[in-house]
């Protein structure tokens, strides 16, 4: 099976370690990922609040680049797939005069939907050699992957359950909460770091109220958001992982601590303590 | 500002001094003017403030979503480009997602973000407005965004590094910065893209559609 | 006569057993047609059965509607047809053939003894869809208690049998072997000459659309799981409890809008009845749990209806129920506990705020159950976009297809005394239509024959559990222990429903085995049952005064609640008060009289031309009485209704038809001036311009109308630029170039209604701002409008046109009582200032015109008829009905309708449903030949009788008077049996009969002796 692929720029930064996951995941589930060639930025938010042209322009770029590749496309960020399925709504109403040759008819998947399709929980199951018993965790999914629905496609953007799959697949022991999908602020920390942190600190306090132990994410920037945060605080200990950190530890039978080095909030620990180190 | 009056004489009794926002000419204009270019539908609000209430950041706001809605159908442009409201927005879709009448909230905000920027009026919140352009700058020079010299570029704008040394977290934000580097989660160097001729291509196409 | 299709069939089909069809089959029967009553459950009773208690009097729904359900159970011109629908509908007017289909029960509905050993022994459980699936029945059940027929049956989709053929149990126990697994749909043809649609609706909240997390977290149910929750025969008991752990909330929300106003979700109408529900289950609630607090976000309060508003103001002001205008998007739920949290904003502190409720109701909207949407494919029907059966204004029960009529909630969401209502009105067009057909289909009423009785009394005492409205405070076994030691008493039981259809055979039964001569039931109450039972001993051959109520639920149980003790020592009292009247009884026979097959209309507004055309066009003489030298009213003045159409030519055909129907006498310029006699047989006097005419008649329905409120402020009758909306209207019309200079107009809502003086909502303005918003807009696009208004009430599908106005840029800006908007003239600039109070601001307009929304005041003219007809209003003037949910169309005293404006403000469309309803109501009397009167009744003893005028002046229906003989006379039809005139005539000339002293003071020597 072979589907092109979209990294965008925080997994070559700050998401470095998802991409690594990413990799060790698909390779072992014998999908080919072919990483779209000479990709640039979808624009992101910023593009999207200051022109509105380049926020279709952008991503219609990457768009045409897998259409001429003639394969659907995979994100695993979540903005970035909000961004390419918004600017393809947005070439077929013809607002934009677009410089590339793009019609917007492929599919653009965000990496969890792809993996929690039936057949491939089928396939994640079988790959799993050490399932992630007793790991207790919420899955939290943030906005941009499920809203708004009319883009997204998630009609159950209240309770999306692609990642609470995925988690499951891997043996890890999935809590249902109410705040799957609340926002975490985004890059709004950067700049208003105190209305960052009151959304961050939320999300957090409700996952453990919920009896959470680690917090599974999809999205780079939730995963920094949740992550940094409780590097000045001892009390908050609940580590945050990429989904496909999780698949990659169930998929062999002896897991490296070293692919945990990015995290803030060290997660060896826990996994030491449930037997999954 | 012009929709603002003041009680006259003779009338003032029930409440002196308190300024009345004069319904005046229609906003259609306006209101006309956003739902034809963002496509959205503004007028159906029935002001259920479902919105308000979704919006995470509501309480950072100085005019609510709710009451955006109505200060478009109001015409009222200059209050809302001179707001918080549009910059503090997180685009979360929580308002966009949840309204019972279809109005796009999200994507009428951020319209009037984009208006905001290409007016003469000064952001009310301008960290979060040049983080924006800042982000956009280093996305016109590479093509790609790299976290590492977002960082350097937004700090290093005389505004930020002036707020940054004023409230003493620059410190902070430096140390961090280190602790990024030393975890790997920053890459110095990022090849340039060959992309940026097409993204330059870009601008121009946008600055067209933008005129 | 009347009728529009030859060589009709005297029979009507209605689909749907809720209180619509029940009602409709009612209508119909007892005006002289055959019913098939198809339902597709089990059992009759639809929404309104699964209801707790009803606003605004917070009676118990069964105890209301049991009686209904008895009453359509023992109708020999109704043929209940259960777990049917209907597979095809062929024919037309006069003459349809329905393909029916009847699904087995599996258990043999003519053997079915009721015994409930098959429920008790089934190993199968399964959540109960009747309680919500809050709590469980067995595969083998009975809906509820009070079910229609009263028979069991098997679920064919839990049955392990009917499933994989394993246990029988059932079949084994079955003493009267009634269990016929091996049962197959039956499939055959009924034919009938007018259908009627009254398949309700369902809640539309689904746990598939996830809102507010419906489906996923137990604590949130829906209004009418909550209904349940709070009913005595519900998963709980009657005990207000919450699912997860069986708790008491303390802190409840309701969350209205759940569905409705909502176009995002393709459900952009007004459900129109959840603002009064979600109002009577907060008062509810408190009553049960006065510790739980009770909140409701909402966004407008739709209380449109008559007393709705005294209704909310007193849950809000006497029950504390609190009301939050705030819609809400998300629950959450708070793991720890199972509570929900639900979070506005508060603009105060401008902050976000979290509140914690230990159980959260939603407010579901209604849409039709799906399956409807096959029936009307089927049968060719044409639907609103949502899948309900709407109507025209001037045709308000008729569907697309002729011959086919709806009502209810297919037709609109809508409440229970809307329905009955329409029911009647549905009932009136389908039994105008094949009125030739009346009497031919209908089975004869067997007259049951007495038989004799042995002179010594025995007594029999039935004593009602009422499911646990009594037996969950009295003690049943201590009173049924007593009760047998008590003198003549030969027997004594306990029921749970003494009032269940099935406990009447049961009844019948004990009379013949114990020979009974005298039956007391202790049960709610005479008023509501007592009719019931005399029925049943009727059957029995027994006389049926020979019968005597205690009632232990309304005076014991319900009272003392809380003293479960002395509930049940004074409920030993009362039945032996009761016993020691019984023995006193004496068999007495009723008497008929003949009927004058004549009606008289008071008003020719559009309720009476309607009312009056329904009786004629069934071949029936009516008077219409109109006090102007004109016909059509109040309606006159309206030009165009929200939905587009023309009152204008509604009126001019009316009244077209009615001037030249060979069946109607109308009389303008005339008054009513006398009013004597009783139902079926009054006679009157109309004072015409010419001189008085005496008139008879055996109904009279009172149409007297309503006016608009002349508003008192906002500068109206100082300035000419202030209009009300009915002028606005009109103006509109008849001055398009001025309306095409106006630039900017503002509306104020609520002017002269929801007033301290006047605190009902007068219905119809806030469609009215909507509507002429609308027009000036088609008129002239660039004129703006503001809307100024306090909650906008735009119910129902009426709610698509607040869209519309609202898409066509008119501005709707809320205000308080408290601050109202200022109309000023500044040196000849007109000026309103206002307060938003979503925006938190002060505004000013500056506008050309300002259009006040005045309110409806009842017509003055009532007041007289109010006093001729001794008939009861409210503060406000409108006439109040017999009850606000099951009569609506009739008063207290027999023979009295009402229709229209006079009973509460009302769309027009609303008026001639009405009137229709009042006029089939009417026919009940006039298509009968003769009438039987009560036999409890005044009687003189002309020797004693001094003719001191004591009894003309008392009593309060007018009834005695001094004859020939110079004595006094109280004609039997007359007489209403009050008793006023036996308990004042100073000579002790009259005997109340069936209330003598004797009997009177047996009853209290009774109560007066010790209970042990």
């Amino acid at each position: 099976m072979k589907i092109s692929f979209y990294p965008g720029c925080s997994l070559e930064g700050m998401a470095k370690d998802y991409f690594h996951a990413i990799d060790a995941v698909f390779e072992a589930m014998d999908i080919d990922l072919v990483e779209i060639e000479d990709w640039s930025c979808c624009g992101a938010t910023a593009a999207h609040s200051l022109s509105e042209a380049m926020s279709v322009i952008l991503p219609a770029r990457n768009l045409a680049a897998a259409e001429k590749m003639g394969l659907d496309i995979v994100a695993p960020c979540a903005n970035c797939f909000n961004r390419l399925r918004y600017s393809q709504q947005i070439i077929k109403k013809k607002v934009f005069d677009i410089p590339w040759q793009v019609t917007g008819d492929i599919q653009v998947h965000d990496m969890t939907r792809f993996l929690a399709e039936s057949s491939m929980i089928k396939l994640i199951k079988e790959r799993v050699l050490k399932p992630l018993n007793g790991l207790k965790v919420v899955c939290y999914y943030g906005c941009q992957m499920v809203r708004p629905p009319k883009i997204t496609g998630y009609t159950d953007y209240e309770n999306p359950l692609t990642l609470d799959r995925i988690a499951a697949a891997a043996g890890a022991e999935v809590i249902d909460w109410s705040y799957k999908s609340t926002c975490c602020g985004a890059s709004i920390g950067i700049a208003r770091k105190e209305i960052g942190e009151s959304l961050t600190m939320r999300i957090l306090q409700k996952a453990q109220q919920a009896g959470a132990e680690a917090i599974v994410v999809s999205c780079p920037l939730c995963q920094s958001n949740l992550d940094i945060i409780q590097k000045d605080r001892p009390d908050r200990r609940t580590p945050i992982f990429y989904f496909a950190e999780l698949l990659r530890l169930s998929f062999i039978a002896h897991g490296d601590p070293k692919w945990f080095k990015m995290h803030f909030t060290d997660p060896v620990p826990l996994l030491k303590a449930k037997g999954l180190l | 500002m012009q929709n603002t009056v003041s009680h006259q004489k003779g009338m003032a009794e029930h409440e002196p001094g308190k300024k009345r926002k004069l319904i005046g000419d229609r906003g259609n204009y306006f209101l006309d003017r956003i739902q034809g270019e963002a496509g959205v539908n503004i007028s159906a609000c029935f002001q259920c403030e479902r919105c308000t209430n979704a919006c995470p950041v509501s309480h950072f706001m100085d005019i609510k979503p709710h009451q955006a809605i109505r200060y478009i159908q109001l015409g009222w442009r200059e209050d809302l480009l001179k707001s918080s409201t549009i910059w503090v927005c997180l685009s979360c879709e929580m308002c966009t997602t949840y309204c019972p009448n279809e109005v796009d909230v999200a994507e009428t905000i951020n319209h009037l973000r984009n208006m905001a920027a290409h007016s003469s009026i000064t952001p009310k919140e301008k960290s979060l407005a040049v983080f924006h352009q800042t982000f956009l700058e280093v996305l016109r020079k590479s093509g790609k965004v790299n976290e590492f010299r977002l960082m350097n570029a937004y700090y290093l704008k005389p505004d930020i590094f002036q707020e940054k040394l004023k409230n003493g977290t620059l410190k902070e934000e430096l140390l961090l910065g280190l602790t990024l580097l030393r975890k790997g989660r920053l890459k110095i160097f990022t090849p340039r893209s060959r992309a940026i001729k097409d993204i330059q291509k870009a601008y121009h196409q946008a600055r067209g559609e933008i005129g | 006569m009347g009728s529009f299709v030859e060589n009709p069939v005297g029979k009507v089909i209605v689909v749907g057993g809720g209180i619509g069809g029940i009602q409709c089959a009612l209508d119909l029967a007892d005006t002289g047609f055959y019913v098939y009553l198809v339902e597709k459950t089990h059992t009759l009773g639809g929404t309104m059965a699964r209801l707790d208690k009803t606003f605004p009097t917070n009676d118990c729904s069964t105890c209301m509607f049991s009686p209904k359900l008895v009453q359509v159970a023992g109708h020999g011109n109704i043929e209940i047809l259960p777990l049917t629908r209907i597979l095809e509908l062929n024919g037309g007017p006069g003459r349809f053939v329905a393909q029916v289909e009847k699904l087995p029960r599996y258990i043999n509905e003519e053997k079915c003894i009721s015994c409930g050993k098959c429920a008790e022994k089934c190993p199968k459980k399964v959540p109960d869809p009747f309680n919500g699936e809050l709590a469980t029945r067995k595969a083998a059940f009975l809906t509820f208690p009070q079910a229609v027929p009263l028979k069991y049956a098997l679920d064919a989709e839990n049955c392990l049998y009917l499933i994989k053929k394993k246990c029988g149990i059932c079949k084994k126990i079955c003493p009267a072997e009634a269990v016929e697994f091996d049962q197959k749909p039956e499939i055959f043809q009924i034919e009938a000459g007018a259908v009627i649609i009254s398949t309700g609706f369902e809640p539309a909240l689904t746990a598939q659309e996830g809102e507010f997390g419906y489906g996923r977290y137990q604590n949130v149910v829906t209004s009418l799981q909550y209904e349940r929750m709070l009913s005595a025969t519900g998963p709980y008991g009657g005990h207000l409890r919450r699912p997860s752990d069986h708790k008491v909330p303390g802190k409840v929300a309701w969350i209205q809008c759940a569905m409705s106003r909502d176009p995002a979700r393709n459900r952009p109408f007004c459900s129109s009845v959840c603002c009064m529900h979600a109002a009577k289950q907060a008062v509810l609630t408190r009553s049960h749990e006065p510790e739980t607090e009770a909140t409701i976000y909402f966004l407008d309060i739709r209380a449109h209806g008559k007393g709705f508003d005294d209704y909310v103001d007193r849950a809000r002001n006497q029950h504390g129920v609190r009301y939050r205008r705030s819609m809400i998007s998300q629950v959450y739920l708070n793991p720890e506990n199972d509570n929900l949290i639900i979070e506005t904003f508060d603009h105060h502190l401008n902050r976000k705020k979290e509140e914690e409720y230990d159980l959260v109701v939603l407010s579901s909207g209604f849409k039709p159950s799906d399956d409807f949407i096959d029936l009307t494919k089927q049968m060719g029907l044409v639907t609103n976009p949502y899948g309900f059966l709407t109507t025209e204004f001037d045709e308000p029960v008729a569907t697309s297809r002729p011959g086919i009529f709806v009502c209810g909630g297919i037709e609109a969401p809508k409440d229970i005394p809307e329905t009955v209502i329409q029911a009647g009105a549905a009932a009136a067009e389908a039994s105008i239509l094949i009125s030739d057909a009346r009497n031919t289909e209908i089975v004869a009423e067997e007259v049951p024959v007495e038989k004799p009785i042995e002179t010594t009394p025995r007594v029999g005492v039935l004593v009602c559990h009422c499911g646990t409205n009594i037996a969950g405070v009295v003690d049943i076994q201590e009173v049924l222990d007593y009760v047998k030691t008590l003198p003549s008493v030969v027997f004594a039981t306990d029921f749970i429903f003494t009032c269940a259809t099935e406990t009447q055979q049961d009844i019948i039964q004990l009379i013949e085995t114990h020979r009974l001569n005298r039956v007391v039931v202790a049960a709610c109450s005479p008023k509501t049952h007592e009719p019931l039972f005399r029925d049943t001993l009727s059957e029995a051959g027994l006389n049926p005064y020979l019968f005597e109520m205690a009632s232990i639920r309304d005076q014991c149980s319900w009272v003392h609640g809380n003293d479960p003790e002395k509930a049940t020592q004074k409920s030993k009292a009362l039945i032996r008060a009761s016993v020691g009247r019984a023995i006193q009884l004496e068999p007495l026979y009723d008497k008929s009289y003949r009927i004058v097959n004549e009606g008289l209309v008071i008003g020719g507004g559009v309720a009476g031309l309607t009312a009056a055309l329904t009786i004629a066009d069934q071949g029936f003489r009516v008077h219409l009485v109109e006090k102007n030298d004109h016909l059509g009213g109040f309606t006159r003045n309206l030009k165009f209704t929200l939905e587009g159409h023309s009152p204008a030519r509604l009126i001019r055909y009316l009244i077209e038809r009615v001037s030249h129907h060979p069946k109607i006498s109308v009389y303008l310029k005339s008054r009513l001036i006398s009013h004597n006699g009783h139902l079926g047989a009054f006679n009157g006097t109309v004072q015409k311009e010419d001189g008085p005419v005496d008139i008879r008649y055996g109904a009279v329905i009172a149409a007297t109308g309503g006016r608009p409120y002349e508003p008192k402020a906002y500068l109206y009758g100082q300035d000419e630029r202030v209009l009300t909306q009915v002028e606005f209207s009109k103006r509109l019309l008849e001055d398009p170039v001025w309306a095409r200079r106006l630039n900017r107009v503002v509306m104020v809502q609520c002017v002269g209604s929801r007033e301290p003086d006047f605190p009902y909502c007068s219905r119809v303005c806030c469609s009215a701002a909507v509507k002429n918003s609308i027009k000036l807009n088609e008129m002239n696009p660039n004129a703006q409008v503001v809307v100024l208004y306090r909650d906008l009430r735009t119910f129902g599908f009426k709610e698509l046109y607040y869209l519309k106005a609202r898409k066509k840029g008119v501005l709707f800006f809320r205000y308080i009582p408290e601050e109202k908007p200022q109309v000023y003239n500044d040196n000849g600039k007109m000026l309103v200032d206002f307060t938003d109070r979503s925006s938190h601001q002060d505004f000013r307009v500056e506008p050309d015109l300002v259009v006040l929304s005045s309110g409806i005041r009842p017509d003055e003219g009532a007041k007289q008829i109010a006093r001729l007809l001794k008939l009861p209003t409210s503060d406000e003037g409108f006439f109040l009905e017999a009850h606000v949910k099951l009569r609506p169309v009739e008063f207290a005293s027999p023979g009295i309708f009402l229709a229209g404006l006079a009973h509460s403000p009302r769309f027009l469309e609303e008026s001639i449903t009405m009137a229709k309803s009042a006029g089939q109501q009417a026919m009940k009397i006039l298509c009968k030949e003769e009438m039987k009167t009560s036999a409890a009744i005044a009687e003189i003893d002309t020797d004693i009788c001094t003719a001191c005028l004591v009894c003309v002046r008392v009593c309060p229906y007018g009834a005695p008077f001094i004859n020939e003989d110079g004595v006094s006379q109280i004609p039997p039809s007359a007489c209403m049996g009050c008793g006023t005139c036996a308990s004042e005539c100073p000579a002790k000339a009259i005997v109340l009969k069936h209330w003598t002293d004797d009997q009177i003071l047996a009853k209290i020597d009774a109560l007066l002796e010790p209970t042990f």
